[in-house]
């Protein structure tokens, strides 16, 4: 049933100016995803819902798909998000049947991504993400939109070359040899494999760094947000970024425990160092995209640093570990909600204005209350604020890595003071004080884009109040993996 | 069931922020708005009165590990009334008090947002006090922070409300950091969030927990160093300050430090620590109040020195104490600040040197006389009980302690006798003055006031004998009994307080403030620091995002470029070889050709050699293949 789901959103026959069209198509995995939901047992094995079609019997691979809680967690907020970056408008250059064409096949690959239970079709889908986006930012892009495609391809590109030496590292490494993940979960191939077992980590590791992405291979990042069209950031960040952090609990934290737990503490410097130079340059932005663009990386930190200390190998800490684990999963769908929706206000501001400095905005309160209402909620579930989404990852991930490593810990809580201090200073500069004359003309949102606006952050204000639905399925195969071990 | 008693409040901001906007902009709109927040505020003290006498409790299920749980202790049943019982005052003062920033076209429509947030506002602090663990303390402590973001930039158009409501979120949520490490702390020893499994905490996780928590009630409860935010958040609404100072924001510091007090007294330093920082923060603020010339401000450092008398109290080993004075200390500040908006409204400014209404507002000056003296701890008014409970406290850990508590309370004596005499006194206006001729005040606003003087009177009863142990023995706490000589030390020291109180007013009308002194009322330079280091840390964020686009990304660049190199270079000399090295392939099959040709004699013997020559060859590659 799943093949079948990847499949439909294939079927790219958009009409010229059927939006809609695109937007009933990408509504379909939604619905899908939540029947899944309503299929999904917290009590059974790992992995469910799997859909199995031999492609290449002889090397091993097949075309596997299935999804565990985190991956169901991951793919329903990715579909949710593709939703609503179709159906939010922006100016296609003519161009309508191309634009939600691409759209719907990043859809469909990137769902692809996360419900693939074989590493080659992982790896498939993982690279035609690239290929699709690259197309997105640089035919729909503004500024320098081609060099900035061309950057982010090659740099991720790099990455997921790693990638694959790693994947044919890991595949070679079993017998009988296969992609399929499961068996690889199951038979950790390369415990206690030293130089070779080193290498394949760091080949991934490097390979996810990249896109997730983590200080200091991050600086792909600000430049394809900024030129990118508003949607198009919106799933960059909600989506495409997930897939590193995704990436790392599926393969490496998964099936090369022993090697994880031994780099995990790099790991975690590695992402308290994401959580405050993120911070601090964010602060330091003039520009409304690049402060929110380098939030993400921000934000990505405390992913990495919940799943660093949920691998770490420490005695009598599975409670802490596993809350880590459960708030990283929860993190990127919250990340995935909010950010897109900052992204998608965002691009409101460049259909208006095509004006990103924040010191040319101010007092937008009295020309648009809509618009800065979304923005207000926004930007204080994105600084973590009880009742949203983000405290909720964010409070799981800290009171994890405490129980780990309290004093990265410690370290890392810094970030959420910084995070207040860039979204305030924003929402000072822009939505309150003194309205500049040139603003006088600047329209509140319209209907479709309050709908869209709203649905999102129902989604994060649902899951901020009552997240029982969320956590419980995401603990279900976290305590697996985790407790499993 | 005891949701019922945040959620209503909640819910209910929400429904005014949405109904109210079309209620009339005129007087009946305010009245309704009136009615509306007043029916909250009682409804929640009934349920709350409910609460208390059948012992709700309430539980809701996040995960296995997450229970987000509400109950009912002492502690929390005292601040559960008190709250609602200030808040209803305000709410009516602020509805006819303030109007809607974004009314337009000269008409002011009534303040339905600040009502509704308000009203938010204490039910974010009702969650506070019912919450029975970390996950629920830390979600309404921060909702209470980002309420009171809102609230003081209620006035949104000028930037500088912004600033200074992003300050004192900013300054708070440094605090609220305590509080997430301490619930880590919490759960990494003990593997629940509950102040049940507290007891089981000890070693070094102890030390972070109760470190934590001390942080984040600090800087709550606007203890020094965090002191100067409450100075910010004074470009708020009256009525926010008033709220602010008296029930909510700050209470919540105290109430964490008494809700916990058993815990956090586990660890041999708590005790010297809070009394440190109480004690500091009180002569601190009450310096810093009795040189302020701006009325809010001499107020809300009176509340820091109040509150720093709670912690000294709490800190002490006599939370009761701090609960006592926490009551008794709200209703006299809400009381003051409503006087200082109603002075504000006659004069134009909060400078206390412009006021002295005393003849213009007789009815005003009166209830807020009442308030004042209650501040400077006159016996027999409610603060003035509490204060020499906390002195007595002091007194039980080290006599000293106890002497200069008593001086800090010399110190309140003496502002909030010039508060009174500076605003309230006579002189300057008269019925027949030019200030008669600003808007002034409503019936309302006054009768907010008055309700709050009224409290305080009634609270006074606490002087009157057996009421005080009554009172411990209801709340199931123990105050300290009071020795003669520090209760007539103290009050000698109210005295001598009242009295330069008196005399610094004379000077005052005949100086400028000098320099020196506008500094030291500014809480003796830290705001000046602290934004220095504000400075230096936006200063350090532009230098690291020129960084990250110059250095981090020029590796990417420089690789960048160098590919492109790469591929001139081939272009200009790889192709060329490569080309090349066709052509001599080309040339090279060619001369084999020849040579070929040249082979195909047609004479056998020719023939036979080159097989013997192949055959020969072939054995030595096999050979030397054997041989590997």
């Amino acid at each position: 049933m799943l093949g079948a789901l990847a499949l439909a959103v294939s079927g790219r026959w958009t009409e010229t100016t059927a939006r809609r069209f695109a937007v009933a198509v990408s509504a379909l995995p939604v619905l899908l995803l939540a029947w899944g939901w309503q299929q999904f047992d917290p009590q059974g094995a790992l992995f469910q819902l799997v859909e199995e079609v031999p492609w290449v019997p002889s090397l091993g691979m097949g075309y596997r798909l299935g999804v565990d809680g985190i991956a169901l967690a991951v793919a329903t907020m990715s579909a949710l998000v593709f939703s609503a970056s179709i159906a939010y408008p922006v100016d296609t250059q003519h161009q309508p049947r191309q634009y939600y064409a691409w759209m719907l096949f990043l859809q469909s690959v990137s769902l692809g991504v996360f419900l693939a239970l074989d590493l080659l079709l992982f790896y498939v889908f993982f690279d035609l993400s690239l290929v699709g986006m690259f197309f997105l930012i640089g035919r729909w892009g503004h500024g320098q939109a081609q060099l900035a495609a061309f950057k982010f391809f090659l740099y991720t590109f790099c990455g997921s070359l790693l990638l694959l030496l790693a994947i044919i590292g890991l595949y070679l490494s079993v017998e009988p040899h296969t992609f399929d993940m499961r068996v690889l979960i199951e038979q950790q191939p390369l415990a206690g494999a030293g130089m070779t077992g080193g290498l394949v980590f760091l080949a991934l590791m490097l390979g996810f760094a990249i896109k997730t992405p983590v200080v200091p291979v991050h600086t792909w990042l600000p430049q394809a947000h900024v030129d990118a069209p508003g949607p198009a950031s919106a799933i960059l960040a909600g989506v495409l970024l997930k897939m590193g952090s995704y990436g790392i609990i599926r393969i490496p934290f998964a099936m090369m425990a022993e090697t994880f737990s031994r780099y995990a503490p790099v790991i975690a410097l590695f992402a308290v160092a994401s959580i405050l130079y993120g911070a601090f340059v964010a602060l330091g932005q003039r520009n409304l995209k690049r402060r929110i663009a380098y939030t993400s990386i921000n934000h990505m930190g405390y992913t990495v640093l919940g799943i660093a200390a949920a691998g770490a190998l420490i005695q009598e800490t599975e409670y802490a570990r596993e809350l880590a684990l459960v708030g990283a999963t929860v993190e990127m769908v919250a990340h995935g909600l909010i950010t897109g929706a900052l992204f998608l206000i965002c691009g409101s501001f460049w259909q208006r204005t095509a004006e990103y400095d924040l010191d040319s905005y101010g007092g937008l309160l009295r020309q648009a209350p809509w618009l800065t209402a979304f923005a207000v909620l926004a930007s204080f579930a994105s600084l973590g604020l009880p009742g949203l989404a983000g405290f909720v990852a964010e409070f799981h991930i800290f009171a994890g890595t405490f129980g780990v490593y309290p004093w990265l810990a410690v370290i890392g809580v810094l970030g959420i003071l910084v995070t207040a201090a860039l979204f305030l200073q924003m929402l000072q500069k822009v939505f309150f004080g003194t309205m500049p004359a040139r603003w006088a003309q600047f329209a509140d949102l319209r209907p479709i884009e309050r709908g869209v606006l709203a649905v999102l952050s129902a989604g994060f204000v649902i899951i901020g109040v009552a997240p029982a639905f969320l956590l419980t399925l995401v603990e279900a195969s976290a305590t697996l993996l985790v407790g499993g071990r | 069931m005891l949701w019922f008693v945040p959620l209503l409040q909640l819910l209910a901001a929400l429904v005014i922020h949405g109904v109210g906007k079309r209620w009339p902009g005129d007087d009946r709109g305010r009245a309704v708005l009136t009615l509306a927040g007043v029916a909250i505020a009682v409804a929640t003290l009934l349920l709350v009165s409910v609460a208390v006498t059948v012992d709700w409790s309430g539980t809701y299920r996040w995960s296995s590990r997450i229970v987000l749980s509400l109950g009912m202790t002492s502690a929390s049943a005292v601040f559960a009334i008190v709250v609602p019982l200030i808040a209803a005052p305000i709410i009516v003062y602020s509805a006819y008090h303030e109007a809607s920033p974004v009314s337009g076209g000269g008409a002011e429509r009534p303040p339905v947002g600040l009502v509704a947030l308000l009203t938010a506002f204490v039910g974010a602090m009702e969650l506070l006090v019912l919450a029975e663990d970390f996950v629920t303390l830390l979600i309404a402590w921060e909702l209470v922070g980002a309420c009171s973001w809102a609230l003081i930039a209620h006035e949104w158009q000028k930037a500088g409300n912004l600033r200074d409501a992003a300050w004192a979120f900013l300054v708070t949520r440094f605090g609220d950091l305590g509080l997430y490490i301490a619930a880590a702390a919490a759960f990494a020893g003990t593997g629940s969030f509950a102040f049940a499994d507290l007891a089981q905490l000890d070693g070094w996780r102890l030390d972070v927990f109760v470190a934590g928590v001390v942080l984040a009630a600090a800087a709550k409860s606007a203890q020094v160093p965090f002191s100067p935010w409450l100075f910010a958040a004074m470009s708020g609404p009256t009525p926010v300050s008033a709220l602010l100072h008296a029930a909510t924001m700050v209470a919540a510091g105290i109430y964490l430090v008494v809700r916990l007090h058993a815990e956090l007294s586990a660890v041999a330093w708590f005790a010297p620590v809070a009394i440190t920082l109480g004690l500091t923060t009180a002569l601190a603020g009450g310096l810093v109040a009795c040189l302020q010339g701006h009325a809010k401000k001499l107020l809300a450092a009176s509340t820091s020195a109040q509150y720093g008398l709670m912690w000294l109290a709490a800190g002490a080993g006599f939370p009761g104490v701090a609960l006592v004075h926490f009551v008794t200390h709200a209703f006299t500040k809400a009381a003051l600040f409503l006087a200082a908006g109603i002075a504000e409204r006659h004069v134009g400014s909060y400078s206390l040197n412009a006021m002295r209404l005393g003849r213009l507002l007789p009815g005003v000056a009166a209830a807020a006389m009442v308030a004042s003296l209650a501040l400077a701890g006159v016996v027999p008014l409610s603060a003035a009980w509490s204060k020499e409970q906390i002195i007595t406290a002091a007194g039980h850990q080290a006599s000293w302690l106890a002497v200069i508590a008593a001086v800090a309370g010399g110190l309140s004596a003496m502002y909030a006798t010039r508060f009174q005499l500076l605003a309230f006194g006579r002189g300057r206006h008269d019925r027949t003055n030019t200030a008669a001729s600003r808007p002034g005040h409503s019936r309302a606003e006054a009768i907010s006031l008055y309700l709050l003087a009224a409290g305080t009177l009634t609270l006074s009863l606490l002087w009157w004998p057996g009421v005080g142990n009554g009172l411990a023995d209801l709340l199931a706490v123990h105050f300290p009994k009071t020795r003669p000589w520090e209760l007539i030390v103290s009050l000698l020291l109210v005295a001598l307080g009242v009295g330069l109180g008196f005399l610094a007013v004379r000077r005052e009308v005949s100086r400028q403030q000098s320099e020196t002194r506008a500094g030291m009322a500014d809480w003796l330079g830290l705001p000046t620091l602290t934004a220095r280091g504000a400075n230096a840390v936006m200063m350090f964020s532009h230098g690291l995002a020129r960084f990250d686009d110059r250095a981090v990304d020029a590796g990417i660049r420089g690789s960048a470029r160098f590919g492109a190199w790469l591929a001139r270079l081939g272009e200009r000399r790889g192709e060329g070889a490569f080309d090349g090295a066709t052509n001599q392939l080309a040339k090279g099959v060619d001369w084999a050709g020849l040579v070929a040709r040249r082979v195909h004699t047609g004479q056998m013997h020719h023939y036979y050699t080159g097989i013997a020559a192949g055959l020969a060859a072939i054995l030595i590659i096999l050979s030397i293949g054997a041989l590997l």
